[in-house]
């Protein structure tokens, strides 16, 4: 809203330009107010019209406290690989020419287009009893479909370019100067990563982690193909919330409710960090 | 002993960066490598710098191969065109960088750091500003810490990718006497990559000019300024103008006129190029002596006055330069007639390979004038 007012606002101050000003942010903040804070509001007051007492208790149950275990589980295990994943992908778009690349970077961008459900399938094709590695995880004792691998696969699958693509554009943009004068003062490749690409990019890799610790918490598609919904034990809170509402609707509110906590908790510590640091946020030299 | 750079050959897809480029450059050489963007002057800096591999050829130093050494052990100091400084990192912190990221065994004390550090900045009389951040520092001042960062290695071969390509034109004068003292005062073997001819003539030791990935002369500025060997480096450096011109037999013909030229066996000429420099078109000192000249415009520039000006019935406009003075004198200019003399012209033949065989610098007699020797003929040593 801000970034449309000071587009408006470059033009010069018509009584035209004042007017457009007002409709393209009153429409902005009705269209946001409308599908956004309304039932977000909504989803917390449904949760607590039968008190706190209630809310509380929902929250309580062993189910869906380890549910609330599981989804952070998985969220700790896939988003340092998506980080790790992300910072090496970006390094290697950025730095090297090779073979492939616009291959590589379609294919970074693939779980954006492809369906939640569609990943899910795919991982059950692979890694379910009857897919292609199944008799031999199954002959070798491992579990992957219906378990806390299986969650954490699609998790990290669906997250896969979160940090990827936050990062690739900054770096291609930097270019490699840098880095190259690091490499003929004498830097190794890791003195060079460490500290002369990572302090560079590290608000673009925080963000990027941020986003997809909360798409990774909130993620319901492919984790409900994967997950066999097993109460307290392979049921994520997307999932919890999903079977609660098919029986006690107060409580699936509650738990949406710890659900949109979560990952409002996640964005908010963005802002945080954007606002104390604002002004190196954007800062590339 | 210094560096041998021989038969350097680099190729990106279709296009030839470096085509055989050989050249040696002295312990403590000052070098210009000057050429127009494309000519590969920024390639072979990357190459003696350890950021790229040529195809072929080899780079020795002090009989020692350097090529076969990475980037980071090369021990060689690059200044980037936009400097490429840490934002991150203090003033200090950019400049002791080469120096912390060294194996524990060979790294100063800290003490040491600080100390080198200090008298780096003094040098580049930057004292007072070790805690500040680059974005905190004008582009000469960012210029000056790069250069101390890439010092900081003591380096045995320092090179300059565009040294003041950044700059604007006052800070950019300033920095070049500065920096001409600051290279005597060290005597470190410097290379520097520049499109500025001014540049090059006025810092460098000796000038090599590129282009197309090939040498076109290695010099002194004022043999590569004075003696072009192509037609090339005339018109880059010399600002070198295209005649109309011919040679027949033992003689240069233009606008008319036949001059004799010493020394010139036509029959290694497959083509001819003649050229004119813009200060060595004069007024004629005598009203109605000459070549005539139409006056297409006159511009007035710091001391000197640069005049378009079409000669005889040639097409392309000729720019001519003179000094205030010697305009004035010539008082004809009350309309746009008047009359010039060509106080010297380069003769380039070139073979089948467009391979410059013969050249010679004819200075045309004042054929009319009642002075046989104008006032302002240079004499050439």
């Amino acid at each position: 809203m801000a970034a449309v007012a000071a587009v408006v606002s470059i033009g010069q101050p018509a009584r035209t330009t004042h007017v457009a000003r007002v409709v393209l942010v009153l429409g902005a903040l009705v269209v946001l107010g409308w599908l956004m804070v309304l039932p977000l509001l909504a989803i917390f007051a449904e949760a607590l019209q039968h008190g706190l007492a209630f809310y509380l208790h929902a929250i309580r149950e062993p189910d869906t406290l380890g549910a609330v275990r599981l989804t952070l589980t998985v969220a700790a295990i896939a988003v340092p690989l998506n980080m790790v994943f992300g910072l090496a992908a970006a390094w290697s778009m950025a730095y090297f020419e090779f073979r492939g690349k616009a291959w590589l970077g379609a294919l970074i961008d693939l779980p954006f287009s492809i369906s939640p459900v569609v990943c899910g399938m795919m991982l059950i094709l692979v890694y379910g009893k009857n897919g292609w590695l199944g008799s031999w995880l199954e002959a070798h004792g491992l579990q992957v479909i219906f378990a806390l691998p299986g969650l954490v696969l699609a998790t990290v699958l669906v997250t896969l370019p979160y940090v990827a693509r936050e990062l690739i554009p900054l770096m291609q943009a930097q270019g490699s100067d840098q880095e190259e004068a690091a490499l003929t003062l004498g830097a190794s490749g890791w003195q060079i990563f460490f500290r002369v690409t990572l302090p560079r990019v590290r608000w673009a890799l925080l963000q990027g982690v941020l986003l997809c610790n909360a798409r990774a918490m909130g993620e319901f598609g492919a984790v409900y193909v994967v997950s066999g919904h097993l109460r307290g034990i392979t049921n994520t809170l997307p999932l919890q919330v999903d079977q609660l509402s098919q029986e006690n609707f107060s409580a699936a509110f509650a738990v949406a409710s710890l659900l949109a906590l979560l990952t409002v908790f996640t964005l908010a510590i963005k802002r945080l960090v954007k606002w104390r640091h604002g002004g190196e946020w954007n800062a590339n030299d | 002993m210094g560096i041998e750079i021989s038969r350097l050959r680099r190729r990106f897809g279709t296009f030839l960066a470096l085509d055989d480029v050989s050249l040696s450059i002295g312990d403590g050489e000052f070098v210009a490598v000057l050429g127009p963007s494309g000519s590969g002057k920024s390639s072979l800096l990357r190459i003696l710098a350890g950021l790229d591999q040529p195809d072929a050829g080899s780079v020795l130093r002090d009989g020692r191969d350097l090529l076969a050494l990475d980037a980071r052990r090369r021990g060689v100091g690059l200044v980037f065109q936009h400097y490429a400084l840490f934002p991150h990192m203090t003033v200090a912190q950019n400049v002791a960088f080469g120096l912390r990221v060294r194996p524990w065994r060979v790294r100063p004390k800290a003490q040491a750091i600080k100390a080198t550090v200090e008298d780096l900045l003094r040098r580049v009389e930057l004292e007072g500003f070790v805690d500040r951040y680059p974005s905190q520092l004008s582009g000469g001042q960012r210029q000056r810490v790069a250069l101390a960062r890439a010092l900081a290695i003591e380096p045995r071969l320092l090179l300059l990718d565009e040294p003041f390509g950044a700059l604007d034109a006052q800070v950019r004068v300033n920095l070049r006497g500065w920096l001409r003292e600051f290279h005597r005062s060290l005597g470190i073997t410097t290379l520097f990559v520049t499109h500025d001819q001014d540049e090059a003539l006025e810092m460098a030791d000796r000038v090599v000019v590129m282009n197309r990935g090939r040498i076109e002369q290695i010099g002194a500025p004022e043999q590569v300024y004075r003696q072009p060997a192509t037609p090339f480096v005339s018109r880059f450096i010399a600002r070198g103008q295209r005649l109309p011109g011919e040679v027949r037999g033992q003689h240069l013909h233009l606008f008319g006129h036949a001059w004799r030229i010493e020394n010139f066996a036509a029959a290694d000429a497959h083509e001819v190029a003649v050229h004119v420099r813009p200060e060595d078109i004069v007024p004629a000192p005598v009203p109605g002596d000459g070549l005539t000249a139409q006056l297409l415009n006159l511009r007035h520039v710091a001391g000197s006055v640069r005049a378009s000006l079409r000669v005889e019935s040639w097409d392309e406009p000729l720019e001519a330069e003179w000094s205030e003075r010697d305009w004035a004198r010539c008082a004809s200019a009350a309309d746009d007639r008047l009359h010039v003399h060509l106080q010297a012209v380069t003769v380039f033949a070139m073979d089948r390979d467009g391979r410059v065989r013969l050249r010679s610098i004819v200075y045309p007699p004042y054929a009319n004038s009642s002075i046989a020797v104008g006032p302002w003929r240079r004499i050439e040593a």
